[in-house]
C-alpha cells in the first residue's frame, strides 16, 4: 500500500493515468514501470526505487545513440547501411519490430530473434564475416552488437510484445520453449520454474518475477538494459546465459535453437504487456 | 553421482522420425545425423524439446565439468528429474509423491560413525557462499576454495538475522533453539539436506547429499550452523 502511494505520485503529477487508456506508446520507460507498479503493487517491480530514479539518466541512451549511427552507417566490405535489413516488418521499418521477436524469416526458413536476425544481415548484406569482431563480440556497451541492439529494441518502447504464432515453426518454437522451462535437470535439479513461477518469491534480497504474471514478466524480459551492477547493456541472450549458468547447466550457445525456443516462450509469456526499453536493472 | 537414464525409447522414437523425414521442406530447420534436415514444426513439443537438449548443439555439451564427464551429461534426466518436471506448475500428486519419496529415502547414506555436528563458523560460510558446480563462460574451480563449494543455502532460505536471505524456502531462524538437538530431529534435518525429496517430494531445494553437492563433512558444518546454540542462527 505505501509501496503504491510513493511510486503513484510523481506518476500522477507528471502523466496523465495511462492504464484508462491502457496504451503506454509515447510513455518513457520509468513511467511504463511506475504505471505498471501502480496497477499491480508488484513486489518485483518495485523492488528498487533508486533504478527508477536513475532511469530517466540510464547510460543506455548513450549506447543506443552510437547505435543509431552504426544503423545509418554504410559499413562492411559491402559498405551498405543496415537500413535494407529486414527485422520483419520490411526493410528498415523498426517501429514495432522488436516486440514482434522471435519471429519466422521466409529468407533463412529460421525463427530468429534480434540477435540472430542482426547477424544475418551484418553478414549476408553489409558482407561481414562471421568471426569479425563487429559480428563475433556480442557483451558489452562497447560492442557493436550491443549498440545496434539498444538503438533498435527501443524503437519498440511502450509497445505491446506481440510476437507472431500463425507460422507452424514459431508455434513449434515457443511449445518447446515452454517443455525446456519446465525440464528439471543438472545437479541442482533446477528448470526456470524452480525461480520463476511464483510471485513476490526472492533470492537473497532479490524478488524474483513470476512467468505466469505477465505485467512482471514484461520487464523481466525488457532487454536490452543496463545492468547497474555490470556497468553495462546486457542482451536477452546475456541473460539467458546468466540464468542457465546459475542453473549450474551446461553453457548454452548464443543464438542456438534452443536458445530461440526459450526466448521464443518467454516472449509469448509477456504478450500484451508493454516492453521496457532500454530498462534498467541491478 | 546422480542415476541418469535417457530414455532409450525417445531415441528410438526421434531416429525413426528422423529417417521418416527425409524429403526437404522449404522451412526446414536443423541438421539430423546424416545431414537428414529436420522438419521441426513436425514435431511434438517434447520430441523438439528433447531434440533441442542433445541434437541442435545448442550447448557446450563438451565442457569438463566438476563431478568429471563432459557437461552434457548434466543435461541427462533421471527418474525423479523425468517425474517432477511433468508436474509443470500442479502441486505434486499422491501417486508420484509416494514414488519419489520412496525413492528419495533409498539414495539416504549414513556418516560412519553417526551424524555429528561440525563447526558452525565453517557451516556459517558454506550456508552463505553460492560458488560452486557453475560451468560455461565462467567455471567455478573447487579447489580455490578452502572449504569447498558452498551449499547456497542462502539463496532460498534466511537463516541467521546478521545476512539476507530468499524466500523460496521457509525461513531457518532460530532452527536449534526452537528444536532442539536430540538424535531424532539431528537425523531428520541430515535427510532433508541429503536428498529433501523423501520428505518434500519434488521439492524446489537440490538433493545435496545426494547429488554430491556437499561432501559429509560440509554437511557436518552446516548442521552446526543450524543447531548449535552459539550459531547466530540460534542468537
Amino acid at each position: 500500500m505505501f509501496r503504491k502511494l510513493i511510486f503513484a505520485l510523481p506518476l500522477a503529477l507528471a502523466v496523465g493515468n495511462a492504464s484508462a487508456a491502457e496504451s503506454y506508446e509515447g510513455m518513457a520507460p520509468e513511467d511504463i514501470l511506475r504505471a505498471l507498479i501502480e496497477k499491480t503493487d508488484s513486489a518485483y517491480l518495485s523492488q528498487s526505487p533508486q533504478n527508477l530514479q536513475m532511469m530517466p539518466d540510464n547510460p543506455a541512451y548513450w549506447v543506443a545513440e552510437e547505435g543509431e549511427e552504426l544503423f545509418t552507417t554504410p559499413r562492411g566490405p559491402n559498405n551498405v547501411s543496415l537500413e535494407g535489413c529486414d527485422f520483419g516488418k520490411g526493410p528498415g521499418v523498426l517501429e514495432g519490430a522488436y516486440v514482434e521477436m522471435p519471429r519466422y524469416f521466409e529468407d533463412t526458413g529460421k525463427v530468429m530473434d534480434l540477435e540472430n536476425r542482426l547477424v544475418y544481415c551484418m553478414t549476408k548484406l553489409q558482407g561481414f564475416a562471421k568471426d569479425d569482431p563487429a559480428v563475433k563480440k556480442r557483451h558489452g556497451s562497447g560492442s557493436d552488437m550491443m549498440k545496434l541492439q539498444t538503438y533498435i529494441a527501443m524503437q519498440s518502447n511502450g509497445m505491446n510484445w506481440n510476437p507472431p504464432m500463425n507460422h507452424p515453426m514459431e508455434k513449434a518454437m515457443r511449445d518447446a520453449g515452454e517443455v525446456l522451462f519446465y525440464r528439471r535437470s543438472g545437479p541442482m535439479d533446477f528448470g526456470c520454474q524452480a525461480c520463476h513461477s511464483e510471485t513476490g518469491k526472492r533470492i537473497r534480497a532479490s524478488v524474483l518475477p513470476n512467468v505466469h504474471e505477465p505485467e512482471e514478466w514484461t520487464k523481466a524480459i525488457s532487454w536490452p538494459a543496463e545492468r547497474a551492477g555490470h556497468q553495462n547493456v546486457r542482451s536477452t541472450q546475456h541473460r539467458l546465459r546468466g540464468c542457465l549458468w546459475q542453473m549450474r547447466h551446461p553453457g548454452i550457445k548464443a543464438g542456438s535453437d534452443a536458445s530461440i525456443a526459450l526466448i521464443s516462450f518467454w516472449t509469448d509469456a509477456a504478450r500484451g504487456q508493454p516492453a521496457i526499453l532500454p530498462d534498467m536493472k541491478r | 553421482m546422480m542415476k541418469k537414464i535417457f530414455s532409450k525409447t525417445a531415441l528410438a522414437v526421434l531416429t525413426v522420425t528422423m529417417l521418416g523425414v527425409g524429403t526437404l521442406h522449404a522451412d526446414n530447420h536443423g541438421k539430423g545425423a546424416g545431414d537428414v534436415k529436420i522438419d521441426y514444426s513436425a514435431m511434438a513439443p517434447e520430441e523438439l524439446a528433447e531434440y533441442l537438449v542433445f541434437m541442435s548443439n545448442s550447448f557446450k555439451a563438451g565442457m569438463e565439468a566438476q563431478e568429471g564427464g563432459p557437461a552434457g551429461e548434466r543435461l541427462k534426466q533421471d527418474e525423479l528429474q523425468k517425474l517432477c518436471s511433468a508436474l509443470k506448475d500442479k502441486p505434486v500428486d499422491p501417486a508420484t509423491a509416494s514414488k519419489v519419496g520412496e525413492m528419495a529415502r533409498a539414495t539416504i547414506k549414513y556418516p560412519e560413525g553417526g551424524i555429528k555436528l561440525g563447526d558452525w563458523k565453517i557451516g556459517r560460510e558454506l550456508a552463505w557462499s553460492g560458488y560452486g558446480w557453475r560451468i560455461g563462460h565462467k567455471t567455478d574451480k573447487h579447489a580455490s576454495r578452502k572449504n569447498g563449494p558452498g551449499g547456497n543455502c542462502y539463496n532460498c532460505h534466511q537463516l541467521a538475522t546478521d545476512r539476507t536471505g530468499g524466500t523460496i524456502g521457509p525461513s531457518l531462524t532460530g532452527y536449534g533453539k526452537t528444536r532442539g538437538t536430540s538424535e531424532a530431529i539431528l537425523k531428520y534435518a541430515y535427510e532433508v539436506i541429503y536428498n529433501p525429496h523423501a520428505y518434500f517430494a519434488c521439492t524446489k531445494m537440490p538433493r545435496m547429499g545426494a547429488n554430491g553437492l556437499l561432501t559429509e563433512e560440509q554437511i557436518s558444518h552446516i548442521m552446526a550452523y543450524l543447531f548449535d546454540p552459539e550459531s547466530p542462527v540460534n542468537k
